[in-house]
């Protein structure tokens, strides 16, 4: 009898969630920026609503729901989310680019997995992008990262941004490479300026 | 003294562009963000504002925006500094304020030219 009850209490439950579900995504389209908020932040309990959130933050136009949205993707994490995530560092809107950046700086070992094809990507933007997520991104392999950049890429632009960022990070070892890109870009003023700056700040830790 | 505002999340361009106006004679404050460069515009007056494109918290764009609603920060100038050269990026810029538009790497001389003909001098 007890376990009768106990599966119908079960049973009850998951349509309950279910319905719950269903209620909030139809939320997330709802005319309240409030609404729709409050859906977000419930449907970050649910694993299944990845897909949804991710195609309701192309489209979200409030701030606060944007930020609602990454907060909640960022909880779910998981491949998909930083698959999802990842699409977006091609997108022209600046602030979901840079939001996406956030999150994805969250999650060193997902965005691991990716690393070497954002950094090899055809758009130098995405490889420039690539390594802003480094900036913060809690992974050991990252100054190792960098110095392939700093290696292998033709971009002055991408360059310059691993050896900003490798000011940050980098080691001792690393500054005959870093001295070695005064030499492949010997006319670029900016350039040298940041690697002096990297090596001596490389030097001083 | 003309003062220019540096607005740039990565310090290594902050300090270049620093030393760039201040041998032209300017006295240069920095920002990392655009929430803190909003917040020192309103509170200091600067001449001109050299603004970065991508950075956290609140990019270039929505930053010259918001200037541009704000009564003291509304007719001060703007040179918009980024990475990306299209002409929808360059477009963009114009669109949310800026007065002129750079790509990275800047030419020094252009970009020290600019800033001293739209800040009205050193």
């Amino acid at each position: 009898m007890g376990l009768r009850k106990r599966a119908v209490e079960d049973e009850l439950e998951t349509v309950v969630l279910e319905r719950g579900y269903e209620t909030l995504l139809l939320a997330l389209r709802s005319e309240s920026a409030l609404n729709r908020r409050d859906a977000v932040r419930e449907l970050s309990a649910y694993p299944q609503a990845v897909t949804d959130l991710l195609n309701t933050l192309t489209s979200e136009p409030e701030h606060a729901v944007r930020e609602a949205l990454l907060g909640a993707l960022q909880q779910l994490g998981g491949e998909p989310v930083v698959a999802g995530l990842i699409t977006l560092l091609r997108s022209e809107d600046a602030v979901l680019r840079n939001g996406a950046i956030e999150v994805l700086q969250t999650m060193p070992e997902g965005v691991a997995l990716h690393m070497l094809e954002l950094l090899n990507d055809r758009d130098s933007d995405v490889r420039i992008f690539a390594i802003d997520i480094l900036q913060q991104l809690a992974h050991p392999q990252a100054p190792e990262w960098l110095l392939s950049v700093l290696k292998d890429e033709t971009h002055i632009n991408v360059v310059s941004t691993a050896v900003d960022r490798l000011a940050e990070v980098g080691r001792a070892e690393m500054v005959p490479e870093l001295m070695a890109i005064k030499q492949r870009f010997p006319k670029e003023a900016y350039l040298a300026f940041a690697v002096d700056l990297a090596c001596r700040r490389i030097e001083e830790v | 003294m003309k003062k220019i505002l540096i607005v740039d999340d990565a310090l290594t361009v902050r300090l270049y562009h620093r030393q760039l106006m201040e041998t032209l004679g300017f006295e240069v404050g920095e920002a990392e963000n655009g929430i803190e460069a909003l917040e020192r515009g309103l509170s200091e007056h600067f001449d001109l504002f050299l603004v970065d494109v991508n950075m956290p918290k609140m990019d270039g764009y929505r930053l010259v925006e918001e200037m541009r609603q704000e009564p003291s920060l509304a007719a001060t100038p703007v040179i918009m500094i980024s990475t990306e050269e299209s002409e929808q990026d360059r477009e963009k810029a114009y669109l949310s304020g800026a007065n002129f538009y750079v790509v990275k790497p800047a030419d020094v001389s252009e970009l020290q030219t600019y800033a001293t003909l739209l800040a009205g001098g050193a």
